[in-house]
């Protein structure tokens, strides 16, 4: 059964006063007047003044497709905020299908692309928290995130996780300090309102989280009123048969913004990435956009959107497959390296999505001081697991390595080096 | 900066990206998170110029083209755009300044308004006021403190005289402004340039008040005049500016291709920010950017800007004798000096909202009231704004003919009651 849920609650005072650009708005109404209108309102430059006849794209499928006439002009001339409207037309039909959304779907909630979708993510929680707030978020967690929030004096509630990402008896457990569901639902300060998390392959510890212990997270968050923030650009790289299922498909209740990305998958230069969720959220996140970035680079969507015309469904599937291979060879490598010379120094699950291992050295207290000392000395640089944390006078037995990039010979280097510094510290 | 600025820190994972590109080749780096190359589609990306010249990017020119860069930029283009800067502003102490490219002139502006502002605060506006400006600190209840436009340019006694009664205020109301927001070559809406004699008051000003300059100059190379203008960073001898320069209304709106010149201290605050939101500017548009400039030089350069000011001067001299025509006696204008926009008073109306927002639309002309550009939108306002930038200058003359007959229906309405 799904409730109503007051946006209000999430929104602070200064997103609040955002408003629309009147010339935005009258550019929509453009769209909707009689023929015969003539529109001397706009602000835009005129595209023939532009240095551009043509861009070519070629992939290495060999398929190609080429900008120019008209779609140049596009793509080089400003947009709607919301996004190039053919890319967002394709990015709904694409969510609706991966994620089963239901013919109401749409009605209720929108879509933004966003020039990555870090940036769509940190637009929420600058519209959402205000100094002081608490906010649950996945411990480790990815410093990008953390870095949004310290700034803003929110204070990070951090849950722990297992391999199968956070812990929901933790998560019910943190939330009941602020009291009964009944009294923190209704509450706008003082209480958590916002999930943070990773779903798939979380960053740094690669744990993917199962349907079911979504579902238990997903009715948690709505017996205490929250908004769960699914940050999930690993969704496609993950190692199993079938794709996991997201906090989005199961929305009743439109409690859920989901920031997806391209950039593991496409593109990270481009900078596209898009974000899900009840219109009156992704609405505020708009207008914070509409008075930044604008929009995301029309170039780089009418890049995305012209490869998703070129390939379909199909060949965009196959395209996932692929990379979901690759880097499972590139983990395999990193866990044969692992075994060789981390048995015995270091402990790890084996990743089920992502880029990332997550290595425990149980004989060391803190791994960052072992690696700004010794890292450079011995030749390795990993990621010292303090950087994860939420508090900064914590410390942490574990690194994060990734295995996406590095070659094999490297990562056995890296790894036996690695191996030398424990044990000389141990030592 | 306010508190949410100084409590900023890097990014640990942006900033080890820098190391890595620093470090010795002999350490191996099994941190970063990033995408492999071999897992991205692309082969090739090119393209062609209207005056025939043609770039591929392949190979590693692709690899810089479509994944991550450093937040300050493409660094071939972060170099070129400090030459640039050298080229057509020559700043000086330049060891105390940076540059960083921004996704759109704009996001720099709007990341150093959250850097600064807080709620309540007070900034220093010419009336009228670029609207973009005004989304961004409406927000924060900020109060615009406002010197008008007029006949000889922006009326810098109105500035010092608001300043320094401020300054002399004993009420705790009276916020004292950090900051002064100025979009001097053909200001939007208005179309005045800013004479560079004007300019140097306007700083001496700001160095008596101690305000941080915000030079937001997208139609910087759109003057009319035959010499480029000074730029208040040329003349910013205490480091007090901040620039914004944009190629969006040069090479496209569409790329989001902008960048900020000011204080260290200020780029490394708007760099941290950026760390956290967009990571970077497109990497194919600053590729782009950066080939283009390289292939034409400052003459090339200078040469294809000024066919783009040709092209806007035509239509401004087009629209403008359209205005002469149908439109005298029933408004006023100053010639745009730059840009894309007539800024039109219309005489014996006090407010033009419903004209323009109900009749003119029954009318079948969309026309922008100008209270989106006043620090005072509430105010009845009796200005337009009307773009010469795309609309075919047959329909210009329609719509001047229905502007004429909305003008002369709404003085009868006006004048009734």
């Amino acid at each position: 059964m799904s409730q109503s849920v007051d946006y209000d609650r999430f929104i602070n005072d200064l997103s609040a006063r955002r408003k629309v650009s009147p010339i935005r708005e009258l550019t929509k109404l453009f769209t909707t007047a009689p023929p015969g209108t003539i529109f001397l309102a706009g602000g835009i430059p005129n595209g023939s003044t532009f240095p551009f006849s043509r861009m070519t794209v070629e992939l290495k499928d060999g398929a190609t497709f080429k900008l120019e006439g008209k779609k140049i002009e596009n793509a080089l001339q400003y947009q709607p905020t919301p996004g190039y409207p053919p890319l967002v037309e394709q990015l709904q039909k694409f969510q609706t299908q991966v994620h089963g959304l239901d013919s109401t779907f749409w009605q209720k909630n929108s879509l933004l692309v966003s020039t990555g979708s870090q940036d769509a993510l940190c637009k929420a929680l600058e519209m959402s928290l205000s100094e002081g707030d608490p906010i649950l978020v996945q411990e480790p967690i990815y410093p990008g995130t953390s870095a949004i929030i310290r700034p803003l004096n929110a204070n990070m509630v951090p849950i722990g996780q297992d391999e199968h990402g956070i812990v929901p008896s933790a998560l019910r457990s943190a939330l009941s300090n602020y009291g009964s569901p009944e009294k923190v639902s209704s509450m706008k300060k003082d209480v958590p309102k916002l999930l943070y998390l990773n779903s798939t392959g979380a960053n740094p510890t690669g744990a993917t989280i199962p349907a079911e212990r979504k579902k238990e997270i997903y009715d948690i968050a709505c017996e205490f009123n929250l908004v769960i923030l699914e940050d999930d650009p690993y969704y496609f790289l993950h190692f199993e048969e079938i794709d996991p299922v997201s906090f989005l498909s199961m929305d009743r209740d439109s409690r859920v913004l989901r920031f997806d990305s391209f950039s593991k998958i496409l593109s990270s230069g481009l900078r596209v990435g898009f974000v899900t969720g009840p219109k009156e959220l992704v609405s505020r996140i708009e207008l914070h956009t509409q008075a930044s970035t604008m929009h995301t680079s029309a170039l780089s969507q009418a890049i995305v959107s012209s490869l998703l015309d070129e390939w379909g469904s199909e060949k965009l599937l196959q395209h996932f497959k692929m990379i979901q291979q690759f880097y499972k060879g590139k983990r395999d490598c990193m866990l044969a390296s692992a075994n060789k010379h981390l048995k015995g120094l270091a402990e790890w699950s084996v990743p089920r999505a992502g880029m990332f291992l997550w290595i425990k050295v149980p004989g060391i207290a803190d791994t960052k001081k072992l690696i700004t000392e010794g890292g450079i000395e011995h030749g390795v640089i990993l990621v010292p697991g303090k950087d994860f944390l939420a508090y900064d006078d914590a410390q942490s037995q574990y690194f994060r390595a990734s295995y996406t990039v590095a070659s094999p010979e490297d990562i056995d280097k890296g790894f036996a080096r690695l191996a030398n510094l424990i044990k000389a510290e141990i030592a | 900066m306010n508190e949410l600025a100084l409590e900023r820190k890097p990014s640990i994972l942006r900033e080890l990206m820098k190391n890595h590109a620093t470090a010795s080749k002999n350490v191996v780096f099994i941190g970063e998170g990033l995408p492999h190359p071999e897992t991205i589609p692309f082969s090739e990306v090119s393209f062609t110029l209207k005056d025939g010249t043609k770039k591929v990017f392949t190979g590693s020119e692709l690899v810089t083209a479509i994944n991550y860069l450093p937040t300050q930029g493409n660094p071939k283009l972060v170099q070129k755009l400090r030459e640039f800067m050298d080229r057509f502003h020559a700043p000086l102490r330049w060891e105390d300044r940076d540059v960083i490219a921004t996704a759109g002139s704009q996001d720099g502006l709007s990341k150093v308004i959250e850097m600064s502002l807080q709620k309540g605060d007070a900034i220093v506006v010419a009336d009228p006021v670029y609207s973009g400006l005004a989304s961004n600190v409406r927000p924060y209840k900020a109060q615009l403190i406002s010197a008008q436009y007029r006949k000889n340019g922006l009326d810098t006694v109105e500035m010092k005289d608001k300043l320094t009664a401020i300054w002399s205020s004993r009420s705790k109301d009276v916020k004292i402004p950090k900051i002064l927001y100025i979009n001097p070559v053909a200001n939007n809406p208005s179309g005045h340039v800013i004479s560079d004699e004007q300019k140097r008051e306007i700083y001496e000003i700001a160095c008596e008040f101690n305000l941080l300059v915000l030079e937001d100059d997208p139609y910087y190379f759109l003057g009319f005049q035959d010499e480029l203008p000074k730029s208040f960073l040329s003349m910013d001898t205490e480091n007090r500016v901040v620039r914004f320069d944009s190629f969006s209304k040069i090479f496209g709106g569409g790329l989001r291709a902008g960048w900020m010149t000011g204080p260290k201290e200020i780029v490394r605050i708007v760099e941290m920010h950026m760390q956290v939101s967009v990571l970077h500017a497109s990497s194919l548009t600053q590729a782009i950017v950066l080939q283009i400039l390289e292939e034409q030089g400052w003459d090339g350069f200078l040469d294809y800007t000024k066919n783009v000011k040709e092209f806007y001067r035509k239509r401004r001299d087009q629209m403008v004798a359209l205005a002469d025509k149908y439109l005298t006696g029933l408004a006023e204008w100053d010639v745009p000096e730059g840009g894309m926009f007539l800024w039109v008073k219309v005489k014996g109306v006090s407010d033009v909202l419903a004209m323009v927002m109900e009749r003119g639309l029954k009318k079948d002309v969309m026309l922008i009231p100008g209270h989106a550009f006043m620090s005072d939108p509430t105010k009845p306002c009796p200005y337009i704004r009307l773009s010469y930038s795309l609309v075919p200058m047959e329909d210009v003359e329609k719509a001047m003919q229905r502007l004429a007959e909305l003008i002369k229906e709404e003085q009868a309405i006006e004048s009734q009651k």
